[in-house]
């Protein structure tokens, strides 16, 4: 089967990297070894939230020049970056994701456990602040869902307690919700989600928050329990609640990560895009510096062909990289991995501290070609989190690096 | 030692790849639309870890898992957490099957002896009081109409008037029909018949064929569907070893069913025979993909069509296939549906007690197709076709048949002379 | 009572060491009628009790090398069996021999077993390997004894409920910081509230050191001196149940020769080396333990080379110096009881130790005895005889269909009845992948002396299972803080909770636990902002 782009990993760099090349008319397939890590996303996209030494940003695309040589903006180039940091916005706003930010400075997404963390881009209906220890409201009204444990609502209280505000919680009891109860274990936000597609279950909860809310309250904040597909169900309770009403994310799975997701999916696949899903590409087939074919476990012989090939299948957690008691390796077409041999030097004592094996991953030329064998692959492209040369938990810039750098391959493809 | 140290995690069922990321709660029908259902995750490898630990920690509820593996597909781990709850069931389930369950997963006995009577069976199983005996003594939902039952087999149709002609073509297949086609919709066979030949290749029927069993296995009652698996696993051994016939299907459930469940479920080596037996779509596309067949179009065919990928469609990760075959069709505006479980999952939704679960599941497709709003639905599953059909008064067709409906036969047969 | 109350009385007996000799002895003294008071400076079983094989010796082990260790084992092991019946799983265990082992061996470890009165059923390798498909299908022998698996934290707490039903009073997080000696005779102890930072005294007639290796220290505030030998013992635990019997080496005893079926998991183990002495309260494993544990640990059961490991973690074994050895370097074998009356002339101060966690209770019965020949009580040992609080008898056993009730019933025996779960709040669970629910978290709170997320782990077994804490610890903490009041408290056990995790993961980061650690510290750092909580705090601080 013949595509001109085939990708290896179906999340946020791989779809970005999708919908691109899709647009431009190209044949284009993406093999998603199941549903991506952008659901442990609670709707914020970041570009740069701290430096390696934990220096604080604020302003990313003037910190960015600081950063050092093996961080994939450094090797996108500074200059490129507003430029690719304004087409990945325009891109969200295109497949129908409006999103609050400005690129030149961070603003502050709030988290579930009520923390303010810098953020690039935030889906319209979230919580955004303009400082991290400032609220713009002085009496906030926090509502959760009665026996819903996947938002810690006294954290998130307390979190906005620290920031001076007065802050009224109260539990919502309300069908369908309430009914979700009778599960010991399904009670997730996902699950409440599919309860709240219907006019009439929005309107309920709707008028359930209207009775808690008091004349001081100037904010409804609530969990992210709503909007899986789309925004439907969100507008719907915003234009029913008598107050101003925010989501906060929830613990994963996230609501707003998978509706990104599906979002970018759907606009990818409208475009004509291939999205293979449940798939796993195994091996590929190599002619001198070039790959010629990838096989994946369920088209058996059918080998997927293309002109370029994209890896995008993410970090350890999304085995786009893969560990053992004796290498760090890539283990669809064993590329170059920047990771010592020595295991001890892995990990640090200390849960909280800097771990070196965030910052694996695969090795890549100036261009993003991966290397093999110390050599770059004429036509392979590694993007996205299986990018190593940065700690996107600590450096807040694991979804900002995702972005540009398939922003940045899919346009060098495009070039070529 | 076979195994170097901690190179990898070997576990049936990929069960220690769990990360509990419970990304697969998120994509199961079941949950969503029921609180008895634990979700897959609780069912699958959390309840694993106790159940090995002591069988009695086996919960009951597992019953309600509709074994369509969207958890599988979602799995970003590779975890095979429907074949986990199946196994479960498999191994613990409590109490055998009732006789509506052994009724309704006896398909070829059940079909056989409705064949003989088939004005009769159609015209009593459609009656009032008895759909109501059926409702209430037998617990199979008033709702439900059984599929019709054809008054001649597809085997004896095509004993009759196909197989004398086959050994005329150069290339040779063999054709699991399944007991959708030969009992209820023989159609759908001849189609296959008409479209292949036309290809070039000859169509013949297995030495023996069974029930794949997939009813068997959801009904509990696996020595039997162990049995016909077995068969079947002979049948097609002997088609592709001895008469070099590659199989082929019109079913995704039954080709599923053959391909996966039987090794990863009833723990029988398929090696022999799993990479010769395909869907026929998939077969069609990689002769066009290697140039080794050609089609010609009628030029007057003009449909709107949605294509609806079944959960077992989804799970093989073959949709690509009957889609891109589906859209050499010149005349043919496809939709592509998201994916999403239509609520029968078999004989499940026939059952009195899931009646209500099955239709909430089907909802969002439901939905789906009147916004589309196609001539005809499109899609590889005979039980999906039975749901929308029921559910949102389209035709269903499978897309052989609408690959026989657009082809000018003639000509391509000219072509693949 | 609050802490005041309890600070304020007089005892008969103050009990020193939350493990499970501690919680027996305590539990032994109020059953003869003493007034008595157990203290642990950390959380019950934090020590050796806590960090073993959790496993219920047949003596079959010790059975060529150390006759009277064995002998104590198989009648501990048949004890044990009935009264603390919801601790124990009966398994059995296997002697296995390997071709690279002396299959000559057998035959004196089977005399020697019968000698001391443990069932030793030699087995056609066969019939070995269809009673255990793990074993290695290499061996060309095995032996069957009546091993079993234990849950010591499971065991220490029902004898702490015990001795709470017999009047006996508990504090953990208090430390003894110091003994209240008057004329060579020892009359309480001063205690460290960890909690609040301050000190107390409290009295008593007797003071009973049973701090396990910590006891050499505690001697030292008495002025007596103890000698200890640290052996430090390194275990791994996988990810689920490999084995459904022990399975033992047939050899020597030796490194990473057993492995135990442990409720959930399998755990293989352990090492053996000396370590300082101050370096005990900070066990971590190293690289080569690990490597000994899993080359040793395929050999019992192939399947290892290839499970998951969840963590690693190791203990000391607190090894007493022999006193009739003048050169401290002779090891006393089994146990040793102390009365520093006769030995140093210090009254009012007895010392229980070396033993093992399986022969806590005769440990605790030999010092309650003596405690009562200096007190002048006559009463009875009942402890043999009567059922811990959990594993009485049943009139009807429970049948529910719940997994969470179920897993409840399975931790707490009969004791499960106390659990509240009437609403669907109180059953949701908070721990999927160890079915608890936030009833059982709420009767764990109440009695059984939790104070922050680690307490909780060991009552329950939230946060043990394969995503060590996913949800399950910010679900935890969360309801603790709503239960306390306390949220920055609350944050801060999340932090510490999390760090433990790590700490036992650390050794072990390659494959499905690398990426289980990648997945966490990207929702709890990630998404969640953890560390930037915890820092927020630290900022005020």
């Amino acid at each position: 089967m013949r595509f001109h782009t085939v990708i290896v990993g179906g999340g946020l760099s791989g779809l970005v990297a999708g919908v691109t090349l899709a647009r431009t008319g190209k044949r284009v397939a993406i093999v998603s070894s199941g549903q991506s890590s952008l659901h442990f996303n609670g709707g914020s996209l970041e570009l740069l939230g701290a430096l390696p030494d934990g220096t604080a940003v604020q302003r990313p695309l003037e910190a960015a020049a600081s950063l050092p040589e093996e961080h994939p903006y450094a090797k996108i180039g500074v200059s490129r970056l507003p430029q690719l940091a304004a087409d990945a916005a325009k891109l969200l706003a295109t497949v129908g994701m409006p999103m609050q930010g400005d690129v030149s400075v961070n603003h502050y997404r709030l988290t579930p456990m009520g923390v303010a963390k810098p953020a690039w881009l935030t889906m319209g209906d979230y919580v955004t602040l303009e400082r991290p220890d400032v609220l713009p409201w002085n009496n906030v009204l926090l509502v959760n869902v009665a026996g819903f444990m996947d938002f810690p609502v006294n954290f998130v209280a307390h979190g906005l307690r620290e920031m001076g505000a007065t802050v009224r919680v109260e539990e919502l009891d309300v069908e369908p919700l309430a009914a979700r109860r009778a599960s010991a274990t399904e009670m997730r936000a996902a699950n409440l989600a599919k309860s709240l597609v219907s006019g009439s279950a929005v309107s309920r909860l709707a008028s359930a928050i209207n009775e808690v809310a008091g004349d001081n309250d100037e904010v409804v904040l609530m969990p992210a329990v709503l909007g899986l597909d789309d925004d439907h169900a969100v507008t719907m309770l915003r234009a029913q609640v008598s107050k101003p009403l925010h989501m906060v994310a929830t613990l994963p799975p996230a609501v707003p990560g998978a509706r990104l997701h599906t979002t970018l999916r759907h606009y990818f696949q409208m475009l004509g895009g291939t999205y293979l899903m449940g798939d796993t590409v195994q091996r590929g087939t190599f002619e001198g510096n070039r790959l010629t074919g990838v096989h994946t476990a369920k088209l058996a012989d059918t080998v997927l062909q293309a002109d370029n090939y994209v890896m995008a299948g993410g970090s350890f957690l999304s085995r786009g990289l893969m560990a053992n008691y004796e290498r760090v390796y890539e283990p669809v077409l064993d590329l170059d991995v920047t990771a010592p041999t020595d295991r001890a030097q892995w990990t640090r004592y200390g849960v909280f501290n800097q771990q070196p094996y965030m910052s694996f991953g695969v090795s890549v030329d100036r261009q993003f070609h991966a290397l093999k064998g110390g050599e770059p692959l004429d036509n392979v492209y590694a993007v996205g989190s299986i990018l190593g040369g940065h700690d996107p938990v600590k450096m807040g810039d694991g979804t900002g690096v995702a972005m540009l750098t398939a922003l940045a391959v899919a346009q060098q493809i495009i070039d070529n | 030692m076979a195994e170097r140290t901690q190179l990898t995690s070997i576990s049936e069922d990929n069960f220690e790849q769990c990360l509990k990321c419970s990304i697969c709660t998120v994509y199961c029908p079941v949950s969503a639309v029921t609180t008895a259902y634990p979700g897959p995750k609780q069912a699958g490898p959390d309840g694993e870890r106790y159940r090995l630990k002591d069988p009695h920690y086996y919960d009951e509820a597992l019953k309600l898992c509709l074994n369509c593996k969207r958890c599988e597909v979602a799995c970003p781990s590779g975890v095979r957490v429907g074949d986990i709850i199946q196994k479960a069931r498999m191994k613990h389930q409590g109490h055998g099957p009732k006789l509506r369950d052994m009724m309704l997963a006896s398909t070829d006995l059940v079909g056989s002896m409705a064949t003989l009577v088939a004005p009769i069976a159609n015209f009593t199983v459609g009656l009032k009081p008895v759909k109501a005996v059926m409702h209430s003594v037998l617990g199979i939902d008033k709702h439900r109409t059984f599929p019709a039952y054809a008054s001649t087999k597809f085997e004896t149709w095509f004993r009759r008037h196909a197989q004398q002609e086959q050994g005329r073509f150069m290339r040779h297949v063999s054709y699991f029909h399944g007991c959708y086609v030969n009992y209820n919709y023989p159609q759908l066979g001849k189609d296959l018949v008409a479209v292949m030949n036309a290809l070039g290749y000859g169509v013949h029927l297995l030495d023996k064929e069974k029930c794949c069993g997939v009813a068997l296995i959801a009904n509990g009652m696996y020595g039997q569907a162990r049995r016909q698996a077995q068969t079947n696993i002979e049948s097609m051994s002997t088609s592709v070893t001895r008469d070099r016939r590659p199989v082929i299907t019109t079913s995704s459930t039954c080709t599923f069913t053959m391909r996966d469940e039987y090794e990863h479920v009833l723990g029988l080596d398929t090696a022999g025979v799993r990479d010769s037996l395909s869907l026929a779509t998939r077969y069609i596309f990689n002769l066009i993909d290697e140039g080794k067949v050609r089609l010609a179009f009628r030029s007057d065919y003009k449909r709107h069509m949605a294509y609806h990928t079944a959960c077992h469609m989804q799970r093989m990760g073959w949709a690509i296939y009957s889609i891109e075959l589906l859209r050499l069709i010149p005349g043919l505006q496809l939709d592509v549906l998201e994916s999403q479980c239509c609520g029968i999952a078999g004989t499940y939704g026939f059952k009195r007690e899931n009646y209500e679960t099955s239709q909430a599941i089907g909802s969002g497709l439901f939905a789906a197709v009147e916004q589309a709003d196609p001539e005809v639905v499109v899609t590889d599953c005979e039980t999906c076709k039975w749901q929308i059909e029921m559910s949102t008064g389209k035709r269903v067709m499978n897309p052989i048949s609408v690959l026989a409906e657009a082809l000018d036969l003639e000509a391509t047969a000219a072509l693949n002379k | 009572m609050v802490n005041e109350e309890i600070y304020n009385q007089r005892y008969d007996v103050i009990v020193i060491g939350g493990g499970a000799t501690g919680a027996g002895t305590a539990r032994d003294c109020a059953m003869r009628g003493l007034k008595v008071l157990l203290v642990e400076r950390e959380d019950f079983t934090n020590g050796a009790t806590g960090r073993n094989h959790g496993l219920l010796h047949s003596g079959a082990r010790y059975a060529v090398t150390d006759g009277e260790s064995a002998a104590e084992c198989i009648s501990e092991n048949m004890i044990l069996r009935k009264i603390a019946r919801h601790c124990v799983e009966e398994t059995d265990g296997l002697f296995i021999t390997l071709p690279e082992d002396d299959l000559g061996y057998q035959s004196t470890f089977v005399e020697a077993c019968g000698r001391a009165g443990i069932r030793a059923e030699v087995l056609d390798p066969e019939e070995a390997r269809r009673l255990e498909p793990s074993v290695n299908p290499e061996i060309i022998g095995a032996v069957r004894v009546p091993d079993a698996s234990v849950d010591p934290f499971r065991l220490t707490v029902a004898n702490v409920i015990d001795a709470k039903l017999h009047g006996a009073q508990a504090l953990t997080y208090h430390e003894v910081v110091g003994l209240v000696v008057n004329q060579n005779r020892v009359e309480g102890v001063k205690l460290l509230d960890h909690g609040t930072g301050r000190t107390i005294e409290v009295h008593a007639e007797v003071v009973v050191n049973a701090a396990g290796i910590w006891g050499q220290r505690l001697a030292k505030l008495a002025g007596v001196t103890i000698n200890m030998f640290p052996a430090k013992g390194a275990l791994l635990i996988f990810g689920h149940r490999v084995n459904k019997m022990v399975i033992n080496r047939c050899r020597k005893p030796a490194n990473a020769d057993i492995l135990v079926p442990d409720d959930t998991v399998c755990v293989i183990g352990t090492t053996s080396d000396r370590v300082p002495i101050d370096t005990v309260d900070d066990m971590r494993v190293t690289d080569e333990e690990v490597e000994v544990l899993l080359r040793e640990g395929e050999k019992l059961a192939p399947a290892l080379a290839t499970t998951r490991i969840l963590r690693a973690y190791a203990g000391v074994r607190p090894l007493v110096a022999a006193d009739d050895d003048p050169t401290g370097r002779s090891i006393s074998r089994g146990i040793v009881c102390l009365d520093h009356e006769k030995r140093d002339g210090l009254a009012g101060f007895v010392t229980i130790t070396g033993g093992k966690m399986m022969t806590y209770r005769l440990m605790a019965e030999e010092v309650t005895d003596l405690v009562c020949a200096k007190l002048g009580v006559t009463a009875e040992c009942r402890t043999a005889i009567t059922p811990l609080p959990g594993s009485e008898p049943e009139a009807a056993a429970e049948t529910t269909p719940r997994f969470g009730r179920k897993a409840a019933v399975g931790r707490h025996g009969t004791m499960a009845h106390q659990i509240m779960a009437d609403t669907m709040a109180d059953r949701a669970l908070v721990c999927e992948c160890e079915g608890v629910s936030v009833a059982e978290i709420k009767y764990a709170i109440e009695h059984q002396h939790v104070n922050s997320l680690l307490n909780l782990r060991r009552r329950t077994r939230v946060g043990m299972g394969t995503c060590q804490g996913k949800l399950c610890a910010c679900r935890a903490a969360s309801l603790m803080g709503r239960l306390s009041g306390n949220v920055p408290q609350a944050e801060a056990h999340l932090g510490e909770f999390l760090d433990e995790r790590w700490k036992g993961v650390k050794p072990i980061a390659w494959g499905n636990t690398l990426r289980e650690a990648q997945l966490t510290a990207t929702i709890y750092q990630g998404l969640c902002g953890l560390d930037k909580a915890l820092a927020r705090k630290e900022d005020k601080q």
